[in-house]
C-alpha cells in the first residue's frame, strides 16, 4: 500500500479501455467514471492540504473509516475538478456527523438521498447551480458533487444497492442531488446563516431527503404557500407515515423538510423566511382522523379526531427555506424528510 | 516499473475494520436469570418482545425483565442504556418490528 492508500494496476491501451476496467472493478454507479489515476488522486488530496491517509469520519455499524484519499478517488471518478474537493470533503464530513446517522438515510426501505446544499461565496466561485433547472442537468458542478457523494456512499460507506442499501423503489437523486441558494438574488437570510455562520462564510447542509416534489401555483405569495403546505402535507411521505407520526408517544417523531421557492425576489417584499416558514408550518398537518382511516394512527376515529391536527414537522426552523429555481415564481419544490429528525437531522458545516 | 498500457489507479473502496470480539459465554439454564429486551421502536417490535417475554416467564422462569425502547429504529440503542443493560441482565433480546 503505498501512501495515497491501496492501489490497483490495470492495463489499457485507450480511454474507452480505461472506463472499462473502471466497470470490471465494479467502481461505478453505472455511469462511466474517470479513472482515478494515483497522478490525478494526488491533485485531488493536495487540494484540501490533509494527508490521503486521515479519517475523515467513520461509520461504525459498517465499520468502515473514510479517509481523504478514498474521498478523493471517487471525487476523481464523479467527473470533479479538484477545486471541488474542499466541498466534497466537508460533504463527507457533514453526513458523517453522528446527528446525522448515514446508516439509516443509507440503507433504509424509505430510500433518500442525501441532498447536498452550497452557500456562501463557494457556490459562486465554483458556479454551482441555483437557478434553472436547479436540480438540473446541465452543470458540472452541481453534477458532479452530487455524484462524488453518490460514489463515495457506494464505495466508501458500503451502501451497495441491494446489500446495505435496501431502498424500495431508488431515487433519481441518488445518482446526483447538489444545489445551491440564490443567495445574493434575495434579501432573504440564506440558509447558512440562519443556521448560525456568517454570510462571508462557505457552508455545505447535507438532508437526507425524498425526491424534490415540484409545487405549481399562481405565482402570488399566500397561493404559492397555500400549495407548498397542502404537498408537504401529503399523505405517503416518510414524515406523515407511522414512523414518524404515528409514534407522537415517543418523543418529537416529526422530520424536517425543505423548500424552494424561485423566481423574482420583488415578489416576497413584505416577507421575511421566518414568516413564509410560519405560514406553512401552521398549515402542514393532517388530521388525527385522516391519520386513523390511513392507518398511520391505531385506534377508532372518535369524536373531535376530525378536527384535531397533527403537525408534521417539529417547529418552523424546522423548515429549511431556499431561495433557488428558476426566474419564474409558480414553481417551488417540497423535499420531504427520510423520516423523523431523531432518525436523521440535517447538518451544516463550513468549508475550510 | 509499469509498462506504457499500465495504469495505476487508487482503490475507491473501503473494507471494513473489524476489532476482534469474544461474545459472551452461553447461559446453562435461563431459570431464575435476568432477561433485558430491546425494542426497536418499529410498530409490533413490543407486541412480539411482550409474548416471548410472558414465554420466558412460564416456560423458563426467568426472574425479571428489563426493558428498553430505542427513540429511532434507524438509531444505534444508546450506549448509557446498553451499559445498564450489560450490568443488570444475564440475557438480552433485541427485536426488530415493522
Amino acid at each position: 500500500m503505498s501512501e495515497i492508500g491501496e492501489t490497483t494496476t490495470v492495463q489499457w491501451d485507450s480511454a474507452l479501455e480505461a472506463i472499462e476496467r473502471c466497470y470490471e472493478l465494479g467502481w461505478t454507479d453505472g455511469l462511466p467514471v474517470v479513472p482515478p489515476t494515483e497522478a490525478r488522486v494526488a491533485e485531488f488530496i493536495d487540494r484540501t492540504g490533509r494527508p490521503a491517509g486521515e479519517v475523515v469520519g467513520e461509520l461504525p455499524e459498517r465499520r468502515r473509516e473514510i479517509t481523504v484519499g478514498k474521498v478523493a478517488a471517487n471525487a476523481v471518478m464523479a467527473g470533479c475538478l479538484p477545486e471541488y474537493m474542499p466541498v466534497v470533503l466537508t460533504t463527507t464530513e457533514a453526513m458523517l456527523d453522528p446527528v446525522f446517522n448515514l446508516v439509516g438515510p443509507s440503507s433504509s426501505m424509505g430510500g433518500s438521498a442525501i441532498l447536498t446544499i452550497v452557500n456562501g461565496p463557494v457556490a459562486r466561485e465554483l458556479n454551482v447551480n441555483a437557478r434553472n433547472n436547479l436540480f438540473g442537468p446541465g452543470n458540472r458542478a452541481n453534477a458532479t458533487i452530487g455524484r462524488a457523494i453518490r460514489l463515495i456512499l457506494m464505495n466508501a460507506c458500503a451502501a451497495i444497492p441491494g446489500v446495505f442499501d435496501r431502498s424500495v423503489i431508488g431515487h433519481p437523486g441518488k445518482y446526483t442531488y447538489c444545489i445551491a441558494e440564490a443567495e445574493t438574488e434575495t434579501h432573504w437570510t440564506p440558509l447558512h446563516v440562519e443556521r448560525g455562520f456568517q454570510a462571508e462564510q462557505s457552508t455545505v447542509t447535507v438532508f437526507a431527503g425524498e425526491s424534490p416534489r415540484q409545487v405549481r401555483s399562481v405565482g402570488h405569495p399566500e397561493p404559492i404557500l397555500l400549495a407548498i403546505a397542502d404537498a408537504a402535507s401529503s399523505l405517503g411521505t416518510n414524515m406523515s407515515t407511522s414512523g414518524s407520526v404515528g409514534e407522537i408517544g415517543t418523543g418529537v417523531r416529526q422530520g424536517q423538510i425543505v423548500v424552494t421557492i424561485a423566481g423574482n425576489s420583488g415578489l416576497w417584499k413584505d416577507w421575511t423566511k421566518d414568516q413564509v416558514r410560519d405560514f406553512i408550518f401552521q398549515r402542514a398537518h393532517r388530521s388525527v382522523a385522516e391519520l386513523k382511516r390511513a392507518q398511520v394512527l391505531a385506534g377508532e376515529i372518535e369524536p373531535g379526531d376530525e378536527s384535531t391536527p397533527v403537525s408534521l414537522i417539529p417547529e418552523p426552523s424546522d423548515i429549511l427555506l431556499l431561495f433557488a429555481g428558476g426566474e419564474e415564481s409558480n414553481m417551488s419544490s417540497v423535499i420531504p424528510s427520510w423520516g423523523p429528525k431523531v432518525g436523521s437531522t440535517a447538518v451544516t458545516r463550513a468549508i475550510t | 516499473m509499469t509498462t506504457t498500457n499500465e495504469h495505476v489507479l487508487v482503490n475507491p473502496v473501503t473494507q471494513p475494520v473489524i476489532a476482534p470480539f469474544n461474545g459472551a459465554p452461553r447461559l446453562a439454564s435461563l431459570a431464575g436469570t435476568r432477561l433485558g429486551l430491546i425494542d426497536d421502536s418499529k410498530r409490533n417490535a413490543d407486541v412480539l418482545l411482550e409474548e416471548l417475554a410472558e414465554l420466558l416467564r412460564t416456560r423458563y422462569e426467568i426472574a425479571s425483565v428489563k426493558w428498553h425502547r430505542k427513540p429511532s429504529a434507524s438509531r444505534p440503542a444508546d450506549p448509557d442504556a446498553l451499559k445498564e443493560l450489560v450490568a443488570e441482565c444475564d440475557s438480552v433480546i433485541i427485536a426488530i418490528g415493522d
